[in-house]
């Protein structure tokens, strides 16, 4: 805007408390102008507690919140709203009023007392309404259009208020896939093409990783991490403030980065899995396998899987899960290598489970290979849907099936089961009462 | 309006020659020009009737009927409820309960007429600025404020039956109060009502802009450089002043507050700077329209006008409810 580089918002040591709750402590923040700041958080987190100071909704307890270097608090209010606009997270509208006469209510601001909007103030509003991609819809009524094109009058309206800043509450929150990347791209574009200051509060990460300049995640009122996205994300961070596992890959063709969350770390209070119980392997295939692995991972369970083809769902859920498995190319009979690998996995575990899986002459060679562990180790087979046919081999499977069923220490187990029995009978032998009346 | 103003004198609880109460109000009551040329001796009586009566009280009518509806339009915005009126917050009850002091006191006839509006204004008033109090404080969200109101109400109510209960003559006085008239009418307290409902009642509409903005939320009309809770204190002191002014001369008339903004939101759309105005306009015509009415179906007898606007008020606000069922211009209760 100006020679002078004062940032288009700073926050020096700013603390807000709700009653004894601290909501902001101590936070630092500066953005310079035309930067699109994400801030990122759990619920609760003072996410947007920071954009109600910004607005000037709420006073600093202590601490200074400025904003184009005047401070807040001696913005009277038109002047506030005419350096920084916002777009809640939901606004209702009561009244079906035209879309041009709703993003001209954004013109407020810069009208004096009684003053009507002149031809340059319908002048901006159409801009702004183009702007978001609906200029042909001035007409319409706001509540007559789609929630969609609804959050863009409701951007359109803000952007009317010619505020060099531009704050957004969870603006996506109620909007399908395809209009949250619209709209997140057009707030881009805003922050890219006209240097409006952004600082929008997103749930999700992968959105904010991908659109902003910049995340700056908040944890308990206080300022965890900032920086971009490639620095700012991490599987690291994703367990510190959000309690929640993740994988961090990276989108082949944007190249950003994104957080593939699969399950909340155990809190505390879960059942216990035994002190250095061992892997738990599991058989399986055809995806036979991967309710079991989520399940028995999710309770904690170090697990390892095979032999399974490449591309196999089963082989994709281990995967994801980080579970070790023996793994054959696609289609292929399970050749020397992958049985080697998974004859070793079964060696090392304390505990076998059997998935369902259907078997043909591709891998019927699981079985031959796991019936010389029955007896050694406990075997939990997980059992077949009534009526389902399974055996794709001239009754070689079955065959097998029937003599493992006759081994001591193969047992049935249906699956929600499965974990409680784990854990009893890998129990230390002393400990088995204990660990019985730790998860009942 | 004007045609309306100038027959509606027409009307009156006795018969006089419609061309000599046209020619007694075009010459302002005998100010022009003499309106009983080479008529009869009655005529002077006719020109009293007429002039101390019948046009005072019409006056008193259209300020009533622009307080209601100005406040009425007013209200219904601040609280973002289709169903807020001028009395909603307990401003009428505060009135009677000030106008049944007056009975209760034994105030003689003479200083009744001086006695009774001020303590009715005063009532009103006194219930308006609590509920200021209550709205400036740390719990002035709209719905507290709205609950607020209920609960004064229904405190205030309570108060006037104990006060009727034990003065029975007194409440029939105050029931006639209660459902409201424009008997009253002088030309001196139209005079004051004018002052007071013209200045309050025009501030009131210049705040139809913020008005508008409020109806996306308090956070967003601030965010777009409204400061929603001065404007809501002040439209809310503006509000029940208007009324409490209205109330005091003309007692409880219903419906039209509640009716009046409504019926210009159909036609006109949900525009506060003209919803605002145009409630006024509308008021002041469905009283006048109501007053004529009512000497026209009951002639000869004085028939609290309270009892026609609601008569007439009650089915049109049905027509309202069913209608907005069946339509989205309005979401919302």
């Amino acid at each position: 805007m100006s020679a002078t580089p004062s940032p288009a918002i700073g926050l020096d040591g700013v603390s807000v408390r709700y009653g004894s709750r601290r909501a902001l402590q101590e936070v630092t923040l500066g953005v310079e102008p035309g930067e699109f700041v994400a801030l990122a958080g759990p619920n609760g987190s003072g996410k947007t507690t920071l954009l109600r100071v910004l607005l000037g909704f709420l006073a600093p307890d202590s601490g200074r919140a400025t904003l184009l270097g005047d401070d807040l608090r001696d913005l009277p209010i038109r002047e506030r709203a005419r350096r920084v606009a916002w777009v809640p997270q939901e606004e209702s509208p009561r009244d079906d009023v035209p879309i041009l006469d709703y993003v001209l209510y954004g013109r407020y601001a810069h009208l004096g007392p009684l003053e009507a909007e002149s031809p340059h103030d319908r002048a901006v509003a159409i801009a702004a309404l183009a702007s978001v991609g609906l200029a042909d819809r001035a007409g319409d009524g706001i509540l007559s259009i789609s929630g969609g094109e609804r959050q863009r009058a409701i951007l359109a309206r803000a952007l009317a208020q010619e505020a060099p800043v531009l704050l957004l509450d969870e603006p996506t929150t109620h909007l399908d896939i395809g209009h949250q990347l619209d709209l997140l791209e057009r707030v881009q574009a805003l922050s890219r093409e006209q240097g409006v200051t952004v600082i929008a509060a997103l749930h999700d990460l992968n959105l904010a990783a991908r659109f902003a300049d910049r995340i700056v995640v908040l944890s308990r009122g206080r300022v965890h991490a900032d920086g971009s996205a490639a620095v700012v994300l991490s599987e690291e961070l994703l367990a510190r403030v959000w309690g929640v596992a993740a994988d961090l890959r990276r989108d082949p063709r944007s190249g950003a980065p994104y957080l593939l969350p699969h399950r909340n770390l155990p809190a505390g209070g879960s059942p216990p899995v035994p002190p250095a119980a061992g892997p738990i392997h599991v058989l399986g295939g055809g995806g036979s396998a991967s309710p079991a692995l989520r399940l028995l991972a999710d309770q904690g369970f170090e697990l390892t899987a095979g032999a399974l083809h490449l591309l196999d769902s089963d082989s994709e859920t281990a995967e994801a899960l980080g579970v070790p498995a023996a793994i054959e190319v696609p289609f292929a009979p399970l050749g020397e290598e992958a049985r080697g690998r998974n004859r070793g996995l079964l060696t090392a575990a304390r505990a076998i489970v059997v998935a369902p899986f259907a078997v043909g002459p591709t891998n019927v060679a699981n079985l031959e290979d796991l019936l010389p562990f029955a007896g050694r180790v406990p075997i939990l087979v997980l059992p077949r849907p009534a009526g389902s046919r399974w055996d794709f081999t001239p009754g070689e499977a079955s065959a097998l099936v029937d003599r493992l069923r006759a081994q001591p220490g193969v047992e049935e187990c249906p699956l929600p089961r499965v974990p409680e029995r784990l854990r009893t009978l890998l129990a230390p032998p002393g400990a088995d009462r204990s660990a019985r009346t730790a998860t009942a | 309006m004007a045609l309306v103003l100038l027959f509606s004198p027409l009307v009156g609880s006795v018969a006089i020659d419609p061309v000599r109460v046209l020619a007694i109000v075009l010459s302002g009551g005998g100010a022009l020009f003499n309106p009983c040329a080479g008529a009869g001796p009655s005529c002077a009586l006719d020109v009293i009737a007429v002039w101390q009566g019948r046009v005072p009280e019409v006056l008193l009518a259209v300020l009533a009927g622009a307080a209601l509806g100005v406040s009425g339009g007013a209200l219904q915005g601040i609280f973002r409820n289709p169903l807020a009126d001028p009395y909603l917050l307990g401003i009428s009850t505060g009135g009677t309960l000030g106008a049944s002091l007056v009975f209760v006191l034994n105030v003689g006839e003479a200083d009744a007429d001086l006695v009774l509006p001020l303590l009715a204004f005063l009532g009103s008033i006194l219930t308006g600025v609590a509920i200021l109090a209550v709205a400036r404080g740390r719990y002035g969200s709209v719905e507290t404020l709205l609950l607020t109101g209920v609960a004064l109400n229904a405190f205030l109510s309570s108060i006037l039956t104990v006060v009727l209960l034990y003065n029975p003559i007194g409440s029939i006085q105050v029931t006639f109060w209660l459902l409201g008239g424009l008997g009253g009418a002088t030309w001196p307290r139209d005079g004051i009502a004018f002052g007071g409902i013209l200045i309050a009642g025009t501030l009131i509409a210049t705040y139809g802009r913020e008005i508008d903005l409020l109806q996306l939320g308090n956070e967003v009309a601030q965010s777009a450089g409204v400061d929603a809770r001065a404007v809501r204190n002040r439209v809310l002191f503006l509000a029940s002043l208007t009324t409490a002014i209205a109330v005091a001369f003309t007692g409880v008339i219903g419906f039209v507050g509640l009716a009046a903004p409504h019926a210009v939101r159909r036609v006109a759309g949900p525009d506060y700077r003209i919803v605002l105005p145009g409630a006024a306009v509308v008021g002041a015509a469905f009283l006048v329209a109501a007053r004529d009415l009512s000497y026209l179906a009951f002639p000869a007898t004085v028939l609290p006008i309270g009892i026609f606007t609601s008569l007439a008020g009650a089915p049109f606000f049905f027509y309202l409810l069913y209608r907005r069922r069946q339509s989205t211009t309005m979401g919302g209760a």
